[in-house]
């Protein structure tokens, strides 16, 4: 009895390893492979389930003296049992990288994937800061030199305004010396005008005159 | 170059020139004087054909006197090539000295400026008095334009080579007020401008605010100033500022109110700041504002100045509180 008991549990032993190993393999699968794989833990666990009833009536027919140990051993395998049936649901519907990788892409060694990944965009994204920062220096630069102009700007402003008005100032004064000139002009020709009568007056008296001294010297000899 | 040549040349003139003035013959003289230096020959021509003509002229003094005032011009011209600028002045005060005798105060005063001129380079108190004379004559003929003009000069000689900030003031106001006379405001302005920097750094600040004023509501109308004119009304307000907070914060308003364009500047939005600052009795936020300011426009020695005092009235009146 208890050889065929031992012999039951021996197996137990060899099917739960099995099993196990068999549920840590199956995320990682997909598709045909993973189905092939879940009929066959479905089956051992079936096996399992049949040694453990099995090891139950052995139990039964042991006497009750050294029953207790084997009870135990028996409850520790249900337990173990239960356990195995829960990995092995949860693994039918565990979320791997592998159904990611094959929705997203291929590559291998997912973990590393991301961690390159991660360093790339970080790269990228200080990349982005420093342009961002470089162009706002460069407005800036380029703010002062706007604020420069204007004030060159207001500068040649107010020069231009005075050279106006020095402008306007001279050309009032060039009008009132023309003015001037005309007037001294036409001074200069009444001058001109009255020598020459003058002249005139002089030679045509100096003539009377001669003519005068002529006739008295004629009218003298006559008369002598 | 014969600087030295000139030099003894132009000595010579004014000795030739001087005994003209006495009306003396002194042929012989010149000719010793010119006979040491083979290069005046031409010179000696000259003189010969002068003398010429003022044997063949029915001359009376005049001639002799202009053609001592001449001479006088001359041989400054040949010290100034030779650098020589005290005899340069000399000899241009006499000429000018000459042609006021001779009743023609154009000249005169024409050559009391070139006097000037020469004394400038020398000797800055002579060139004042010089300047001044030329500036009577110009007042008396009635030509205030030039006569401002050279108020001018004098103020910037005070400003420069004397540093009496007083007297060049007194010049610059002249000058605005004979510019405003012949009716060149933007020359009044300019001057009136210097005088206003220099009495808020002299603390006269009512001065100051009203030209600021004056000059910022004249410029405001005119399409040329417009863009100064908010300037202008910036430097008022901190003039307004260093005497009380609360007059420069009605100030700035009323600005705001004639020149809406102001409340855009950035001028206007530093002085709120600085004015939240004074409010709060904070010099780090006062300081930075400032410094913010000065990163994108420097700011000159006399902003600087002011922004300091102001500064110094927060520090004071913190401490009063402490």
């Amino acid at each position: 009895m208890s050889s065929d008991f031992e012999a039951y549990e021996q197996d137990f032993g060899t099917i739960t390893a099995e099993i196990t190993n068999k549920v840590g393999r199956i995320p990682k699968l997909s598709g045909e492979e993973k189905t092939q794989l879940v009929l066959n833990v479905d089956k051992q666990l079936e096996e399992v389930r049949e040694l453990l009833e099995q090891m139950d009536l052995e139990v039964r027919e042991i006497p009750v003296q050294s029953r207790a140990m084997y009870n135990s051993r028996l409850k520790s395998y249900k337990q173990e049992m239960e356990k195995l049936e829960k990995d092995f649901k949860r693994s039918r519907i565990a979320y791997s990288d592998e159904v990611r990788n094959e929705l997203l892409g291929d590559d291998a060694g997912s973990s590393e994937n991301q961690l390159i990944k991660l360093r790339e965009e970080r790269a990228h994204l200080l990349d982005n800061t420093e342009k961002l920062e470089r162009s706002s220096r460069r407005l800036e630069a380029g703010y002062q030199i706007a604020v420069e102009t204007e004030q060159v700007g207001q500068e040649i402003l107010a020069n231009l305004h005075s050279d106006r008005e020095k402008i306007q100032r001279a050309r009032e004064r060039l009008r009132e010396t023309d003015a001037n000139l005309g007037k001294s002009s036409r001074i200069l020709t009444g001058m001109l005008r009255r020598i020459i009568q003058n002249r005139i007056l002089v030679f045509v008296l100096g003539a009377i005159i001669v003519l005068t001294i002529i006739l008295a010297i004629y009218f003298n000899l006559r008369g002598h | 170059m014969d600087n030295s040549g000139k030099e003894k040349e132009a000595t010579a003139l004014m000795a030739e020139a001087e005994k003209k003035m006495k009306s003396s013959q002194s042929f012989f003289g010149a000719l010793f004087g010119v006979w040491y230096w083979c290069e005046l020959c031409m010179h000696l021509t000259s003189f010969a054909s002068l003398f010429n003509q003022s044997h063949l002229f029915f001359h009376s003094g005049g001639s002799k006197m202009e053609e001592a005032c001449d001479m006088y011009v001359r041989a400054a011209n040949m010290y100034k090539m030779a650098k020589n600028w005290c005899a340069a002045g000399n000899a241009f005060s006499q000429a000018a000295r000459l042609h006021l005798q001779m009743q023609s105060k154009h000249d005169a005063a024409t050559n009391f400026i070139d006097a000037g001129n020469a004394f400038k380079k020398a000797d800055p108190q002579e060139a004042i008095n010089c300047l001044n004379r030329a500036i009577e004559i110009y007042t008396d003929m009635g030509r205030f334009t030039i006569a401002a003009k050279h108020h001018i000069t004098i103020a910037e000689i005070y400003e420069t080579e004397l540093v009496d900030i007083d007297k060049a003031v007194a010049h610059y106001e002249q000058a605005a007020d004979y510019y405003k006379g012949e009716e060149s405001t933007s020359s009044a302005n300019k001057c009136l401008l210097k005088v206003a920097t220099y009495a808020a750094q002299l603390e006269q600040y009512p001065k100051a605010i009203e030209i600021y004023e004056q000059v910022g509501t004249h410029a405001m109308d005119s399409t040329l100033l417009k863009y100064s004119a908010k300037d202008h009304f910036f430097k008022a307000a901190l003039c307004h500022f260093c005497v009380d907070a609360h007059n420069a914060q009605l100030a700035v308003q009323k600005y705001e109110e004639m020149f809406p364009a102001f409340s855009d500047s950035r001028e206007c939005k530093l002085l709120k700041k600085l004015l939240d600052a004074h409010e709060e009795q904070n010099v780090d936020a006062y300081t930075d504002s400032v410094k913010e300011f000065d990163t994108i426009s420097r700011l000159d020695q006399w902003l600087t100045t002011m922004l300091l005092r102001i500064k110094k009235t927060i520090q004071d009146d913190e401490s009063d509180l402490r």
